[in-house]
């Protein structure tokens, strides 16, 4: 019987969703236009646990958002802030450091 | 707006009651419902509305993942909870076992005062006197959690080995040293019977003499008697429900028994017995009962607190596995 792997899927996508947003976030999108954005690539997210992360890095300031009432329904909008991009290229080079280490180490057992 | 979603959003408000910008939350979750609805079933409707919800999650579920990391009470100091209600509980039953032995007020700064009252009253004061100390370790801990500094809180290791403690006292009763105490306790129904009091001045059945007045040989070995018939219907009992519960209501019976007994107290209840004062050997034997019975009682009552968070930490780590 194959291990069941999502407690620890879990753990792993808590990390990488954050920085996932915070490369999103680029440019202005709004919850719904997330994920079905991540969708299209493949990645799979709860509704239930977008937004709560959206507001945990808005009150850290990494992001801001915005109402925008233009449309026929109102929509929150959320971009990246200066910090949040200091954040994020430390985040992405620890990503890339952890990239590598496991790719040495993988080899370094092929090549056992 | 559709009552099913003002309703979902009425449910998520009520758990999102401690957490700020609630209205922001429920706007955005509105937003994200009917923008779904309409985008992926064409138009915004009763049932278009009631599948985006279904899959949205429950409204409780919802409301927690606002909440992480800010629990009431730290994960690490659940545990804590217990010990110190425990702690705090085992210093208030003494104190008030005291009250009612010696009548007594009993105030101990900044948390414990003890009124000197009736036994009935008193039964009802320790219920009380638990929700107090479950609250106050709990409003403790709510300070050093939300301090959220690394506090290491201070507890005594005792070494305990709970399972073998809990092992021990939940075995089936044994059917030899069931029937021995039934004889032995039929046998002292017969000598109360016989001779109207189980405190004997000699042991000769030709010539058996109380210790005490015949008002006090009756109520006191009618006292005697309820007490072990107490602990022997506790052991009978145990042949059908181990259960630690068996082991709390018989030491609770017992101890309701005694202050009975404390409380009813009868004037010069011994005959006059040269060398001893016997008022006082008797008051030391009973002091000795209660804090033995009152001890089992308290053990009991851990042993009950400590199994029933082993299964809710239990029920939490598989819930927890499978929402994962």
């Amino acid at each position: 019987m194959a291990t069941d792997i999502s407690p620890f899927e879990t753990e792993m996508k808590r990390g990488f969703l954050q920085v996932l947003i915070l490369v999103l976030l680029e440019r202005k999108m709004y919850g719904y236009s997330i994920v079905k954005n991540l969708e299209k690539k493949g990645y799979l997210i709860e509704e239930n646990t977008l937004y709560p992360l959206l507001r945990r890095l808005e009150k850290k300031g990494l992001i801001k958002s915005q109402w925008d009432v233009s449309e026929k329904r109102p929509r929150k909008f959320y971009v990246i802030t200066k910090k949040g991009m200091d954040v994020r290229r430390q985040l992405l080079s620890i990503w890339h450091r952890q990239n590598e280490i496991l790719t040495h180490v993988l080899e370094e057992n092929k090549n056992a | 707006m559709h009552d099913k979603l003002r309703k979902y959003l009425e449910k998520i408000s009520h758990y999102l009651a401690a957490v700020s910008g609630k209205e922001e939350i429920l706007n955005e979750i509105k937003s994200h419902i009917l923008e779904k609805s309409e985008q992926e079933f064409g138009e915004i409707n009763e049932s278009a509305i009631d599948k985006v919800i279904a899959h949205y999650g429950s409204p409780r579920k919802v409301a927690e993942k606002y909440m992480e990391g800010f629990e009431i009470i730290a994960p690490s100091f659940k545990g804590y909870l217990i010990r110190y209600t425990g702690i705090l509980f085992a210093i208030h039953f003494s104190l008030t076992m005291l009250a009612f032995i010696f009548r007594a007020n009993f105030l101990v700064l900044p948390f414990f005062y003890i009124p000197s009252i009736d036994s009935f009253p008193e039964l009802f004061y320790l219920p009380m006197s638990f929700v107090f100390d479950l609250g106050l370790a709990g409003i403790i801990l709510y300070f050093v959690t939300q301090s959220r500094k690394d506090v290491r809180l201070p507890w005594i290791n005792l070494n305990i080995n709970w399972q073998k403690m809990i092992q021990n006292r939940q075995t089936k009763s044994r059917l030899i040293p069931f029937i021995l105490m039934l004889l032995g306790y039929s046998g002292l129904v017969w000598v109360f019977l016989r001779f109207n009091t189980l405190f004997f001045k000699t042991i000769s059945f030709q010539k058996a003499e109380s210790l005490l007045t015949p008002a006090a040989s009756q109520w006191y070995s009618s006292a005697l008697l309820a007490l072990l018939g107490v602990g022997l219907a506790g052991y009978a009992i145990k042949f059908l429900n181990t259960s630690e519960w068996v082991n709390l209501l018989r030491s609770g019976l017992q101890l309701v028994i005694l202050g009975i007994i404390i409380n009813k107290p009868i004037e010069a209840p011994f005959l006059k017995f040269p060398y001893l004062n016997l008022s006082l050997i008797a008051n030391i034997i009973i002091t000795i009962v209660v804090v033995l019975i009152a001890v089992d009682f308290l053990k009991s009552l851990i042993i009950l607190g400590r199994t029933a968070l082993f299964k809710r930490s239990l029920q939490n780590n598989s819930s927890s596995g499978r929402q994962k």
